[in-house]
C-alpha cells in the first residue's frame, strides 16, 4: 500500500493498464488452449479414420477391386440421400433397377415377356459396350487414349451394313462376316490414328476426335445419297440374316432372338487377357505404354507398336459398331455419333482398365440403363436417376487415383514415423 | 581489367556454411569473404558444391549451419524473394522465362509497375517498363529488344533478358551458374564482355563454372572447391591454369580398385570421323575417332554435356549419327536398328538407368530379360514362358547380389538406386557381349555398390572384353582406365594410355586447355 501510495497517479494508471493486459492475455491463452485440445482431438480422429482406410483400401493388391467397390458403394449412398430427398424410397429404385435388367423377377409379365428376355436384352446392350471398353483398354496398354471408338464404331457398322447386310448370303455365312468385317473396318480406322502419330507426331486424342466427324459425315452423306430409309430417317436396315440376333428360339412360353456377339466379346475379354500378359506383342506394347525410351533401348519398334495396338483397339471398337447397328439398335442414324463410343471409355476406367474388369464393368453400367424406364415406372421417380447413378459412381471411380495415391502417400508418412520412433529408441 | 588492391567493403561473408543432403555433405564448412565491386570465381568439378553454395546465397537453400553475412549484417536468406529484396540475383544455368512473353513482360513480372487509369482502373505501365528496360540495356551494354518474344530470341539474348532482370530489381551481387554452358564461343566472348562491364559499373559477380580460361580472361579471385570443401582462394593474377587444375582435381583418392590390364588385344569397335547432331543441327559429337580393343578399358573424361552421352547412345544404336562409321570387329553398325547392335555384340549401361535402362512400373525378371524377351527360353513362337523370366531373374538376383523385397516378381520402382544398377548391369553382363559401355555407372550409388560395379567392369575386362566406359568422375576414370579419351565440347581432344597422363593433364584436358605448359 506504502508502496502503491508512492506511485505517482501516471505510473499507477500504466500498473493498471498492464494488469488489464495481463488478464487479457490469459483469458486468451486459455481460448488458445482449448482450441489446441480440440485440434489434438481432430487429429487424433482423422489419424484413426486414415488408418482405418488404409487398412481396408491400401492393400495395393486388391486396390483394383477395392477402390471400384468404394466407388460403387459411394454412389449408392449419395443417391439414396437424393432419392429420399425426392421423397421416395431408394430400395425402389434398386430393386426397380435390377428387375428392369432382369436380375431378379418383376411382380408381372407382358405378353411374349419374362425374365430370361430381360437378361437378354441387357446382353443385347452390354455387348457394344464391352467391345467399346476392350478396344479402350487395348490402347491404354500401349499408352494411348483412343477416343476414337465411336468413329470405328461407324465406319464399321456403315461397312458392314452396305458390304454384308444388303447382300443375300445366308445366316450362317453373313453373321460371322459381319463380325470380321466389322473388326476390319475398324482396324482400319483405328491404324489410321496409329499411323498419323508415328508418321506425323499427331496426338492421337486430336487426331481421332477430328476423324470421328469425319467418320460420321461421310458416312451420312453416303446415307443420304444412296441408303436412306425416308420412313425412318435412319440407315436402311441390314437384312434379318446379317443383323447379328439369331432366329427366334423357344423359351417355354416365349421366344427371344439370341444376341451373337455377346459370348464373342465375353471370350475376347479372356482373349485379350492372355495377349496383354502373356505373348511377345502384348509384352512390347506395355513396354511402350510405359516407358517408350527404354521400350526403344530394348530394340522394340516403337512405331509398328503403336499402330499395332490402335488396329488392335480400333478393331474392337468395330465389334462395338457392327454388335451396335446390328443388334442393339434397328439401323444407323445419320449425323448422330454414338454416345456408347463414350461411354465405353467410361466403363473401361471403372474397370479399372483391365480386360476382364471391362466386363463387370460393362454388366454394372448396361444394368442401369437397361433397367432404368422399368425403375421409373415402379419407384415413383424418373427414369434418369439410373443415369445420374452411372454419373456419380463414375465420379468416385474417377477419384479412384486420387485415393489411391493419397492413400500411399499416407501410408509412407505413417511408415515413416514409426521408423523414426524405433529410431529415438534404440 | 586493372583491379585496384586497396581495401575495399565486404559485400558478401560466408562463415562456416555447411550443407548436407542424405548421405552426402554437399558444402563442408566454406568461409568466404567477396568484396565490392570484384568478379569471383568459385570453380569445380560436377558435384563439387558450387551450385549447392550459390543456392544457399540465393535462398533457394538453407544452410543447416553457419552464417551468411550480407554488409555486415548477419542475413537469413530463406527465399529468393528475400535475396532479392537483398540485391542479390541470380542467372540460373537454365533460364526462367516465360516463352510466349516478350522480353519487357518477363522482365518486370512479379515487380510489375502499376498505374491507374482515370484515376481508378489498375493496369500494368508496361510502357514506362520498356523505356527504363532500354536504358538499362544501354548502360550495360546488353543489346536487347523489350518488345521481342522471348521464343524468337536466341540462347545469348534470353541471358541478356535474366541479367536485365536482376539490374531491373536493382541487384548489387550477381550470381551466374555456368552461364557460358550452353553458348558458342563467340556469345562467350560477348557474355564476359557484359559480366567486365558490370564490374566497371560498380557491380559485384560470382562467377560459377568448371572452365578455367574463362576465369583467367575476367575474373578477380577464384575459390576453388573439391569434393564440398574449400581447396584454396587466390588472386588470378598470382596463379595459373595449371595450378587450378591441380587443386580442382588434387584430392586423395579414396578408393582405389586399379588392377592392370593383363593384356590388350585386337580391336573391338573403331569409331571413324563420327559426327552427331541434335534435332537443331548442332554437332554433339564432332569428327571423333577411337578405337577400343578387346581386355582394354577405354575411358572418356570430360565435363557435362561435352557429347560423351551422345557417342555411348549412338554406338550402342538409339542415335543415328550424321556421318563417320562405327565398327565393332568386322561389321558396319551405322545402318542397323537397336536390336541388330544388342545382337551383334554390345552391352549397354545407360545413364539414365530409371527412365531408358529400366522399366520401373516392370517386374525385376521382366526387366532383367528386357533386351532378350523375344528370344528362347523367354518366348516361343510368341508366347511368353513366365518360368523361364523367374528363373533367369532368381539366377541373376543371387549372382549379381540383387536385393529386392519380393523376389523375381518384385516391382523395380520400389528398388534402391544401387539395387536398380546392379540389376542393369548384371543383365547387360550376362549377354556376353564383345563390348560393353557403361555410362556413369556408378552416379549416385553408396559406396559399397560402388565398389561392387567397378569390380564388375575390371572382372568382366580381365575376362577379354572391350570395355567403354564414360564417367564424369575423374576419380573413376583415372582408377579403372587403361586408355584415356578426353572430350571437351563434341571433340575428341586427347587420346593416350592411362600411364602417360597425370589426373591434372586430364583435368586441364576436361577444361578445354591444349596448351602446354
Amino acid at each position: 500500500m506504502t508502496k502503491q501510495s508512492k506511485m505517482s497517479p501516471e505510473e499507477q494508471r500504466l500498473e493498471k493498464l498492464q494488469e488489464q493486459s495481463e488478464q487479457k492475455r490469459r483469458r486468451r491463452d486459455k481460448d488458445r488452449n482449448v482450441l489446441q485440445e480440440l485440434n489434438r482431438a481432430l487429429d487424433a480422429a482423422t489419424r484413426t479414420l486414415t488408418k482405418g482406410l488404409i487398412r481396408g483400401f491400401g492393400n495395393e493388391r486388391w486396390q483394383s477391386l477395392t477402390i471400384p467397390l468404394l466407388a460403387i458403394a459411394l454412389s449408392l449412398v449419395a443417391i439414396s440421400i437424393l432419392v429420399l430427398m425426392l421423397g421416395s424410397n431408394p430400395l425402389n429404385v434398386f430393386t426397380g433397377i435390377l428387375a428392369g435388367a432382369g436380375w431378379i423377377p418383376k411382380p408381372s409379365y407382358g405378353g411374349g415377356q419374362s425374365q430370361l428376355t430381360d437378361l437378354i436384352s441387357l446382353s443385347i446392350s452390354l455387348t457394344p459396350l464391352l467391345f467399346g471398353a476392350l478396344g479402350f483398354v487395348v490402347a491404354m496398354r500401349a499408352g494411348l487414349f483412343n477416343i476414337g471408338i465411336a468413329g470405328q464404331m461407324v465406319v464399321a457398322g456403315f461397312a458392314a451394313t452396305v458390304l454384308v447386310g444388303y447382300s443375300d448370303l445366308p445366316a450362317l455365312i453373313a453373321r460371322p462376316l459381319v463380325l470380321v468385317v466389322g473388326a476390319i473396318a475398324g482396324a482400319l480406322a483405328g491404324a489410321l490414328i496409329g499411323f498419323l502419330k508415328h508418321r506425323f507426331n499427331i496426338h492421337e486424342v486430336v487426331s481421332s476426335i477430328m476423324l470421328n466427324n469425319i467418320f460420321i459425315h461421310v458416312a451420312s452423306y453416303l446415307i443420304k445419297a444412296n441408303h436412306l430409309n425416308h420412313a425412318s430417317r435412319n440407315m436402311n436396315a441390314a437384312s434379318a440374316e446379317a443383323r447379328l440376333l439369331t432366329e427366334p428360339v423357344q423359351f417355354g412360353e416365349v421366344a427371344a432372338r439370341l444376341p451373337v456377339g455377346f459370348l464373342v466379346a465375353i471370350a475376347m475379354s479372356f482373349i485379350l487377357w492372355l495377349f496383354l500378359t502373356k505373348t511377345k506383342q502384348g509384352f512390347e506394347m506395355s513396354a511402350v505404354g510405359k516407358s517408350p525410351k527404354a521400350a526403344q533401348y530394348a530394340g522394340i519398334k516403337i512405331g509398328p507398336t503403336i499402330v499395332f495396338a490402335m488396329a488392335l483397339s480400333g478393331a474392337m471398337g468395330g465389334l462395338a459398331g457392327v454388335t451396335h447397328y446390328l443388334a442393339n439398335v434397328p439401323a444407323m442414324t445419320p449425323d448422330v455419333l454414338p454416345a456408347l463410343g463414350f461411354d465405353s471409355i467410361a466403363v473401361a476406367f471403372l474397370g479399372v482398365v483391365h480386360p476382364l474388369g471391362a466386363i463387370l464393368a460393362a454388366t454394372l453400367i448396361a444394368t442401369l440403363s437397361s433397367g432404368a424406364v422399368y425403375m421409373g415406372s415402379v419407384a415413383g421417380v424418373r427414369h434418369e436417376v439410373a443415369s445420374v447413378i452411372t454419373g456419380l459412381i463414375l465420379l468416385f471411380t474417377a477419384c479412384g487415383g486420387f485415393l489411391r495415391a493419397w492413400l500411399d502417400n499416407k501410408k509412407r508418412s505413417f511408415a515413416d514415423d514409426e521408423n523414426l520412433k524405433g529410431g529415438d529408441a534404440s | 581489367m586493372s583491379h585496384n588492391e586497396q581495401h575495399k567493403e565486404i559485400l558478401l561473408e560466408l562463415r562456416n556454411v555447411t550443407k548436407h543432403f542424405p548421405g552426402i555433405t554437399a558444402c563442408d564448412a566454406i568461409s568466404l569473404e567477396i568484396e565490392q565491386g570484384e568478379i569471383y570465381a568459385i570453380l569445380g568439378e560436377n558435384g563439387a558444391g558450387k551450385s549447392t553454395l550459390a543456392s544457399m546465397i540465393f535462398g533457394l537453400y538453407q544452410p543447416d549451419e553457419g552464417q551468411i553475412f550480407m554488409r555486415g549484417k548477419k542475413v537469413h536468406i530463406d527465399s529468393p524473394n528475400k535475396a532479392v529484396a537483398l540485391d542479390i540475383g541470380m542467372v540460373h544455368q537454365h533460364f526462367k522465362l516465360i516463352s510466349n512473353y516478350t522480353v519487357a513482360q518477363n522482365i518486370i513480372l512479379g515487380d510489375e509497375p502499376k498505374k491507374r487509369a482515370l484515376g481508378v482502373f489498375p493496369y500494368v505501365d508496361i510502357k514506362s517498363a520498356e523505356d527504363r528496360i532500354e536504358q538499362l540495356s544501354k548502360d550495360y551494354g546488353l543489346e536487347v529488344d523489350p518488345r521481342a518474344t522471348i521464343s524468337k530470341i536466341g540462347v545469348s539474348t534470353q541471358q541478356r533478358v535474366e541479367i536485365l532482370k536482376m539490374l531491373y530489381r536493382d541487384a548489387e551481387l550477381l550470381i551466374f551458374d555456368e552461364p557460358t554452358a550452353m553458348l558458342t564461343p563467340q556469345e562467350i566472348e560477348s557474355l564476359l564482355t557484359v559480366i567486365d562491364n558490370l564490374r566497371s559499373q560498380g557491380k559485384t559477380v560470382i562467377f560459377i563454372t568448371h572452365k578455367l580460361d574463362e576465369v583467367m580472361q575476367v575474373c578477380d579471385r577464384c575459390a576453388i572447391l573439391a569434393g564440398g570443401k574449400l581447396v584454396d582462394v587466390s588472386h588470378i593474377k598470382d596463379t595459373s591454369p595449371a595450378k587450378m587444375a591441380a587443386k580442382m582435381v588434387g584430392r586423395d583418392i579414396e578408393f582405389s580398385a586399379k588392377r592392370p590390364s593383363k593384356q590388350i588385344e585386337e580391336t573391338v569397335l573403331s569409331v571413324q570421323n563420327l559426327r552427331v547432331e541434335d534435332s537443331t543441327g548442332f554437332p554433339r559429337v564432332d569428327d571423333v575417332s577411337f578405337e577400343v580393343r578387346a581386355g582394354e578399358i577405354f575411358a572418356v573424361a570430360g565435363v557435362s554435356g561435352s557429347g560423351q552421352v551422345e557417342l555411348a547412345d549412338t554406338i550402342a544404336g538409339l542415335v543415328r549419327p550424321k556421318r563417320g562409321k562405327v565398327m565393332l570387329k568386322e561389321q558396319d553398325l551405322a545402318k542397323l536398328n537397336v536390336r541388330k547392335h544388342t545382337e551383334s555384340g554390345i552391352a549397354y549401361i545407360p545413364e539414365d538407368r530409371q527412365s531408358v535402362g529400366l522399366i520401373l512400373d516392370f517386374a525385376l525378371d521382366q526387366n532383367l530379360a528386357l533386351r532378350s524377351y523375344y528370344q528362347t527360353p523367354y518366348c516361343k513362337t510368341s508366347l511368353l514362358n513366365q518360368k523361364a523370366f523367374s528363373d533367369h531373374a532368381d539366377k541373376l538376383i543371387a549372382d549379381f547380389d540383387i536385393r529386392c523385397a519380393r523376389g523375381a516378381k518384385t516391382p523395380v520402382r520400389g528398388m534402391s538406386g544401387g539395387n536398380q544398377q546392379k540389376a542393369i548391369v548384371g543383365r547387360e553382363i550376362e549377354q556376353d557381349a564383345d563390348l560393353l559401355i557403361f555410362v556413369q555407372p556408378t552416379r549416385g550409388l553408396d559406396i559399397g555398390a560402388i565398389m561392387s560395379i567397378r569390380k564388375r567392369i575390371l572382372d568382366e575386362r580381365d575376362k577379354g572384353k572391350a570395355i567403354l566406359l564414360i564417367s564424369l568422375e575423374l576419380d573413376e576414370v583415372m582408377d579403372l582406365a587403361d586408355t584415356i579419351g578426353v572430350m571437351y565440347a563434341g571433340k575428341m581432344l586427347e587420346v593416350a594410355p592411362a600411364t602417360d597422363l597425370s589426373m591434372t593433364k586430364v583435368g586441364e584436358y576436361m577444361m578445354g586447355v591444349t596448351a602446354n605448359d
